[in-house]
């Protein structure tokens, strides 16, 4: 199901202060998609989940499922979270102490009055679904972190419901599992049809898993895309610092070529490869990410987007080196693989192809 | 939840307000009046005649002796026990949390009785006995003396002091012990050098509870002191309100506003205490077990020691009451003594009206009075725990508070208050007066339930389909149960043994089982009154034998649905 967003404000007061948690919110979220809310922590992106799935209320606005209004300001309407049928996992997972795993499974299908035969067998296939079987009578207690989130997701699929909401469910996961966990849910979700929104504020979480991805600042959406779009052709210095590491370098178109803008810097000339320019003359910010920069002791074969530099550190982490290149006064982040001949202090070159530069404009 | 919460903690404040700063404001007022009968005129007689009173002086150094004094024994005994069970490999750990608990089901007063059985001058057990085999003309022991006092009140409070000092034992970082070892102390030297200085928070905190518990004592002063003409604050008071013709209820207030004083500066030094503890005792990561240190050939002399103390803390009180409640008076155990066994003092006990009647307030206070106070405490750590409002920061310090109330001032305290209401003399004001006087027995694992259920758990029941009462029936009071079954029980067998308030609350027509123990201590009515205790410590026992199996049985419906 699709899920519109209008108009959505919604204030805190705290101490006397007012905190503005969502700004103005216009959101589709489609159909049988993933759908990541990513943001760094405060931006407001667990409260816009929180109020689609009915624990808030947002000020003003409406918010509709499928064909359904659950909140409109306006209307007076306001379903309460029971009456939504969407299903959510936790940040904590939230699983019931006092229950085991099957009890936990089955709590959704017994509010809905289902018969035992019928609960008996969707919270088996449940449990087969997410690997947990045989876990039915194990106190939830009794779990290991990786087991729970998996009840927590048993939990929020046996009712198949046909929209999903994730709160940042791997956070309490260690890094191993983590990425395995990862992985699992990227198949589970793409073989059920179902709409999931999942947020976080891992980019590489949203990277990986999403469909689609809007990145939130300070209660507001800055940007909606494919996760190539917002990695590669954001226009905007906040996303594309936030959703991975990259070098900003500050300056001037001086003039438009065929194929995009040449853009005057600190470190030279930069040639960049982008369908919208910004007109000449005026001040601009180049983002370069490390991956993009080749590091070679020798030429670079061409004049174009070659830059002269001399290593300042280089930090071994595991698949490559992390290297600080010095060009003039700028320093530059780059990969280097690890089996370069590179020491610290040499001179060195970089090459950059100009569709590896995009040029942010806010 | 479904509480209105805009209604919730205004009433709350209204009614605990009531409980706790009624009886205070009374007492105040009180102190300055002529008499129950002329409140309101305004006088400083009484605080003139109570504090130049020449006896005053012997009784608050008695009083303080005992505070002290007592506060040393329990703190050092289980400082013993909480080292031997933490930190050694002494054998039948299970016995120490024996010994944690199930002294604090057996009643004080029924405790200071049967070591007055024991060791009384005149016909003690443990004296007769000795006088027989040593032919001695004198009883060795004296219990009616302060260093008696002090050793049955500090073998009371030894559960609570070890409540305090274990977890700080166990929680205690084995690195700083062992880093004093390797620079070459030896396992004592380390224990007086290292272990004892870091546990220094948790070993004043202790002391610091141990000496309001004794400060607030009524059962150790009336049962033991008063026989041998040792008064302290508590007692003193009592003999201001319950002896001689005119009970003069503004001189009991004048007096009672120092104990009251007293301990609420001691309540205050101990928060204080408490959460310098948080910081200074390092606690180690998870799944930790400190190594235990091998005792060898002190093993077995140390588990003798640690087996005598259960005996005589759990055992003895109990063998010699039922004991007592047989023979026809009191007597060396013989072949005589088991041969003269009767019936007789249960069966006085079972004809006699009044302590019929004292069974039976008693059993509806336990009850009645516990459920309500569940109630009441189920408000008020809600409101605690789940609203923060700042109001919620006063229902907390008034219900901390009440925590050091001496009981017997705060009988007084309300004593003025009811005795201008038609509660006076009703069991709804030893009702009243007991559930302010234990509130924060209700709050304390009420709170911590509520604690343990995060909103998530709540919310997640929502989201999945669950309306408000659903969630009310299938999540929060499941997890509820079991801190309204700890908090009521520990009510219940607080209500049923209560001394201190009823003293002063209880009038003819509405007697309380500890009340009526105390008469006929007063009188000397041992048989009878082992009778009446026995009948008392199987009241307790049951109320919690039920409740516990009520909770079982409540857990295992609500899990299934």
């Amino acid at each position: 199901m699709e899920i519109r967003i209008k108009d959505l404000n919604k204030n805190y007061f705290s101490e006397g202060k007012t905190i503005t948690a969502l700004s103005n919110v216009n959101l589709t979220i489609p159909a049988n998609k993933i759908f990541t809310l990513l943001g760094p922590s405060g931006c407001g992106k667990t409260t816009l989940l929180r109020c689609i799935v009915g624990l808030e209320m947002p000020d003003t606005g409406e918010i509709d499922i499928g064909d359904e209004i659950v909140w409109s300001k306006d209307r007076g309407i306001f379903v309460p979270p029971e009456k939504r049928g969407l299903s959510m996992v936790f940040q904590t997972y939230a699983i019931w102490p006092h229950m085991n795993v099957f009890d936990n499974v089955a709590y959704p299908l017994q509010v809905r009055n289902q018969s035992k035969e019928e609960i008996k067998k969707k919270v088996e296939e449940t449990l087969r679904f997410v690997q947990l079987e045989g876990f039915e009578n194990r106190p939830a207690t009794k779990l290991s972190g990786g087991q729970q989130q998996r009840v927590a997701l048993a939990r929020a699929l046996a009712p198949e419901p046909k929209v999903i909401l994730f709160d940042e469910p791997l956070s309490n996961l260690d890094a191993k599992l983590r990425e395995e966990t990862r992985k699992e849910l990227r198949s589970f979700l793409t073989n059920l049809k179902i709409t999931a929104v999942y947020v976080t504020h891992d980019r590489i979480e949203a990277l990986s898993l999403s469909d689609a991805i809007a990145v939130m600042k300070a209660g507001k959406i800055m940007e909606i895309g494919t996760p190539k779009e917002i990695y590669f052709g954001s226009e905007q210095k906040f996303v594309a610092d936030f959703v991975g590491r990259t070098n900003l370098i500050q300056g001037k178109v001086v003039s438009i070529e065929n194929d995009g803008p040449l853009i005057s810097t600190a470190i030279g000339t930069i040639a960049c490869q982008t369908q919208t320019a910004p007109p000449v003359g005026s001040i601009v910010t180049v983002s370069i990410r490390p991956e993009f920069i080749t590091v070679t002791t020798r030429d670079c074969g061409k004049e174009r987007n070659s830059f002269r530099g001399r290593v300042e550190s280089l930090v071994f982490i595991g698949e490559a080196y992390e290297g600080e290149i010095r060009v003039g006064e700028t320093r530059l982040i780059t990969k280097i693989a690890p089996t370069a001949s590179i020491k610290e202090g040499d001179e060195i070159s970089l090459c950059v192809e100009p569709d590896g530069c995009s040029i942010l404009l806010r | 939840m479904v509480w209105t919460r805009t209604a919730l903690t205004p009433s709350l404040i209204v009614i605990v307000g009531f409980l706790t700063v009624c009886p205070v404001v009374m007492l105040l007022l009180g102190s300055f009046s002529e008499g129950l009968g002329a409140f309101g005129t305004f006088t400083l007689e009484k605080y003139i005649k109570s504090y130049t009173d020449p006896a005053l002086i012997e009784i608050i150094v008695n009083t303080i002796v005992f505070m002290i004094g007592s506060a040393l024994v329990a703190t050092i005994l289980a400082l013993f026990m909480a080292y031997l069970n933490t930190r050694t490999n002494i054998p039948f750990k299970v016995l120490f949390q024996i010994i944690s608990i199930v002294p604090m089901m057996i009643p004080h007063i029924l405790f200071a009785v049967s070591w007055a059985l024991l060791l009384n001058p005149s016909n003690g057990l443990i004296n007769l006995l000795l006088k027989q085999i040593f032919n001695l003309q004198h009883s060795p022991f004296n219990i009616y003396s302060l260093p008696g006092m002090i050793l049955v009140e500090g073998l009371l409070d030894l559960p609570v002091s070890y409540l305090i000092i274990a977890p700080a034992m166990s929680s205690f970082d084995v690195s700083l012990e062992e880093s004093s070892k390797v620079c070459g102390s030896s396992n004592l030297r380390t224990l007086c050098k290292i272990t004892l200085p870091v546990l220094r928070p948790a070993i004043l905190a202790s002391i610091t509870l141990v000496a309001i518990r004794s400060l607030e004592s009524f059962a150790v002063p009336s049962a033991l002191g008063m026989p041998g003409r040792i008064y302290l604050l508590s007692t003193h008071i009592y003999r201001i309100i319950a002896t001689g013709f005119a009970a003069d209820y503004g001189m009991a207030a004048a007096v009672g506003m120092s104990a009251l004083a007293a301990s609420v500066t001691l309540i205050l030094l101990y928060r204080h205490l408490t959460s310098e503890s948080d910081k200074y005792v390092t606690i180690s990561g998870r799944g930790y077990r400190p190594a235990l240190i091998d005792l060898r050939g002190a093993k077995v002399p140390l588990f003798i020691i640690v087996a005598l103390l259960s005996f005589f803390l759990i055992v003895l009180p109990v063998l010699v009451l039922l004991y007592t409640s047989l023979v026809p008076y009191s007597m060396v155990p013989s072949l005589k003594a088991f041969g003269m066994m009767s019936w007789k003092h249960w069966l006085a006990v079972l004809k006699d009206p009044v302590s019929l009647l004292s069974l039976k307030n008693s059993l509806f206070l336990g009850v009645v009075g516990a459920t309500l106070g569940v109630i009441l405490t189920l408000f008020i750590s809600y409101t605690i725990v789940k609203l923060r409002t700042p109001a919620s920061g006063i229902l907390e310090s008034l219900s901390f508070l009440s925590f050091s109330f001496p009981g017997i001032v705060i009988g007084v305290g309300f004593m003025w208050f009811f005795v201008r209401t038609p509660l006076y003399a009703t069991i709804g004001s030893l009702l009243i007066g007991y559930i302010a006087t234990y509130l924060p027995y209700g709050i304390r694992p009420l709170t911590s339930a509520f604690v343990q259920i995060h909103r998530d758990l709540e919310e997640s029941s929502r989201v999945c389909g669950g309306g408000t009462f659903y969630t009310l029936r299938r999540i929060i009071v499941p997890l509820l149960i079991p801190g309204i079954v700890s908090a009521w029980i520990l009510m219940a067998t607080m209500f049923v043994r209560e001394l201190s308030v009823s003293v002063v609350l209880s009038r003819p027509g509405n007697e309380v089982l500890a009340v009526q123990i105390l008469r006929f201590a007063e009188d000397g009515l041992w048989g009878k009154l082992s009778a009446l205790g026995i009948m008392m410590i199987l009241v307790s026992t049951t109320l919690v034998v039920l409740a516990s199996a009520a909770g079982a049985k409540l857990t295992k419906l609500r899990k299934e649905g």
